[in-house]
């Protein structure tokens, strides 16, 4: 943590609806690229998962919330030849390498007994991350020229946050001693360390910069 | 997280048991299609389902929990078909639309996991009260993904076809509003599900006959063992009747759904002159 | 304790045991309160993973079990002794009910009509749980659901079926008569 002190932007860079269109249209594709990509690897994840999680109601959530990401990365896959890229998947990429390294640490446990462990990866640490590029993104963009994109991000972000509090539920109620908070924690703290390094799931400026203070502010 | 689960892989809480294939096949009891019993806990009834016989409520709880258990299967095979293949062009290779379409069906049966288990609690079944097997999970642990999806969506969704429409008619006699109403519900869903499993087998084989041909070959294998000793068949005393009409709009030719009464008969004989050895 | 023979002593087609049965039931005819010097024979018939029990007399107390009655549902072919309680509290209920004098009128085994078979079994069962005995009631209603109506009535008829200590055959078949006029027809 660096010096509480230090001077930070009076609006928040996420709070800019006055100037409209941070992006262009080549940076908006490589963005809905990236999403797509990370939709996808979470679908599959999720579906992959639901197989090996012994609790009841944890496989079935999981079951139902591959199909909202799998929505997701349809309709960015859509989106993109609507942003000069015809050939999606030129543009279905991760964002860096950082992101496949934390995508695979997300996805990387198998066991029956890590059902704490996939959804800490999934729920505290992949969608807040997916919440704050998407917000970040649907308060930047032109609501005038990019409108269908703020459509997309606003059904994405309504699944994300109701998702959010379905997995953030089912942890809670998996934490039942200190040796599972502590995991829990742990695990978290390794991931978070990996999508920071990342810069996000867009790579560095996922949710901007909030220490562009600007000149003479 | 690894590729390829096995059937003895399925992660269940403790209310559930694994009964192993081998065992029932090496049961040498007989069921004797004339007596009017109670069916007995081992699901093995042999006669359709009807409220007027002494022993069909705990058929019919014996079966929705067979149903249960393979509403999980198919949720976890649907899941690790989106899990285990990536998107491309190669034979081990799927169709980025395909796997939307693998997801949208983890959707469907965990939805219907959820009807099971209501209907369960309204039917006085305990989860995990009857053994579970595996063998539906083995059609989805082909590693081509046009044989498991011919195994999974055409025959393993087929037989639910004609369960969930055995049930809905169960359902209808008995006056059971709530069996009636879950089973038409359910029955929809799979009737698509078998819709996604006969487009693609016909999209991703189009010019490849031959792998058309083993993706079918591999679907009467599974027919065959999904034909359970010849409970399902065309007879109207069958326990699960084959669902004709409804396979039609799934995309099954009346060839095929001949086909697999054929398969549903040799089951039942093989069945007959296993007991008898 | 009752004296409960068992055949057969020895099991080839399933994994039972006779004297775990012949213990069981012995327990049971104690809860239900059959006479301490009661003679039951149990005769299992294990080729068959069927169902049906019948008692085939009072005198002696005689039962016949298809082995799948006797199963346990999540394991085939072994014991499963919450069901051989359940099965033995049921027919002796009704072994008891037609010692007392209360279902004189009743017909003979064999030949009471399915819809007071479902009856009577609900008020054996009801008592069977409230002797301690591990039943399912929800099971029980289903069971009762689908002979006699999904309804309001056939479920209150269900509730005195279950909650009544001694009924005769006369009230029994006055409330069989009563769900089946609230049935509508299937
Ligand atoms: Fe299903
Ligand atoms: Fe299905």
């Amino acid at each position: 943590m660096g010096d509480p002190r230090t001077p930070r932007a009076p609006f928040a860079p996420w709070d800019r609806r006055e100037l409209p269109g941070k992006f262009d249209v080549e940076e908006t594709a490589r963005r809905v690229g990236n999403y797509k990509w990370i939709e996808m690897r979470l679908f599959e994840a999720l579906g992959g998962w639901v197989a090996t999680v012994p609790e009841l109601d944890v496989k079935l959530r999981l079951g139902t919330h591959c199909y909202h990401h799998a929505w997701h990365a349809e309709l960015w896959h859509k989106r993109l030849p609507e942003l000069r890229e015809m050939n999606q998947d030129r543009l279905t990429l991760p964002a860096n390498d950082a992101v496949v390294t934390f995508m695979d640490a997300v996805t990387e446990p198998g066991d029956l007994e890590q059902t704490i462990e996939k959804l800490v990866g999934v729920y505290r640490v992949l969608i807040p991350h997916k919440i704050a590029a998407y917000t970040y993104h649907l308060n930047n963009t032109s609501s005038i020229t990019d409108a269908p994109t703020m459509r997309s991000l606003r059904f994405a972000i309504a699944d994300e946050i109701e998702d959010w509090r379905d997995g953030e539920m089912l942890l809670q109620s998996l934490l039942r001693d200190e040796g599972d908070v502590q995991r829990a924690a742990t695990h978290q703290a390794k991931l978070e360390t990996l999508i920071m390094k990342a810069g996000g799931i867009t790579g560095p400026g996922s949710i901007g910069d909030a220490y562009d203070i600007g000149e003479g502010r | 997280m690894k590729k390829l689960l096995q059937p003895d892989e399925l992660a269940r809480d403790a209310r559930f048991s694994r009964v192993d294939m081998a065992e029932r096949f090496n049961d040498k009891r007989t069921v004797n299609r004339d007596v009017d019993g109670e069916p007995g806990i081992s699901s093995r009834n042999q006669r359709r389902l009807s409220p007027d016989t002494p022993g069909a409520s705990d058929a019919a709880r014996s079966l929705m929990h067979g149903i249960f258990v393979g509403e999980i299967q198919a949720l976890e095979g649907a899941g690790r078909t989106c899990w285990d293949f990536e998107v491309g062009a190669g034979e081990d290779k799927v169709p980025f639309e395909l796997k939307l379409d693998m997801a949208r069906q983890c959707w469907d049966e965990s939805r219907h996991c959820e009807i099971s288990i209501k209907l369960s609690e309204w039917m006085g079944t305990e989860l995990g009260e009857f053994g579970e097997s595996a063998f539906l999970f083995q059609a989805a642990c082909n590693a081509d993904p046009v044989l498991r999806l011919t195994g999974v969506n055409r025959a393993l969704e087929g037989l639910a076809i004609d369960v969930f429409n055995t049930m809905r008619e169960f359902g209808k006699v008995a006056g059971d509003p709530v069996l009636e109403f879950c089973e038409d519900w359910m029955l929809a869903d799979e009737v698509t599900h078998v819709k996604m499993g006969s487009d693609w087998l016909r999209r991703l084989t189009e010019d490849n006959p031959e792998r058309r041909e083993r993706a079918l070959e591999f679907q009467r294998v599974v027919d065959k063992l999904f034909s359970l000793g010849g409970a399902r068949g065309e007879n109207d005393d069958s326990p699960i009747k084959l669902a004709r009409r409804f396979r039609e709009l799934a995309g099954f030719t009346n060839e095929e759904v001949d086909e697999i009464a054929g398969l549903a008969k040799e089951a039942a004989e093989e069945l007959a002159a296993r007991q008898a050895s | 304790m009752a004296k409960v023979t068992v055949d057969p002593t020895e099991f080839h087609y399933v994994k039972f045991d006779a004297d775990t049965i012949a213990q069981l039931v012995g327990e049971v005819a104690d809860l239900v309160g059959l006479p301490a010097d009661a003679l039951i024979n149990i005769n299992i018939d294990e080729s068959t993973p069927l169902g049906r029990t019948v008692l085939t007399s009072t005198d002696p107390i005689t039962l016949s079990i298809e082995g799948g009655a006797f199963e346990n549902a999540k394991a085939p072919r072994e014991l499963s002794e919450r069901s051989v309680r359940d099965v033995a509290s049921r027919l002796l209920f009704r072994v008891s009910d037609r010692l007392s004098g209360r279902f004189d009128d009743a017909p003979p085994e064999g030949e009471v009509p399915l819809p007071h078979n479902v009856a009577w079994d609900v008020h054996s069962v009801g008592r069977s749980a409230r002797a301690g005995i591990n039943v399912s009631k929800p099971r029980r209603l289903y069971h009762f659901r689908n002979r006699h109506g999904f309804n309001d009535v056939a479920d209150a008829a269900f509730e005195t079926l279950w909650n009544a200590d001694q009924l005769s055959w006369a009230e029994l078949d006055a409330l069989v008569t009563e769900v089946a006029a609230a049935k509508t027809p299937a």
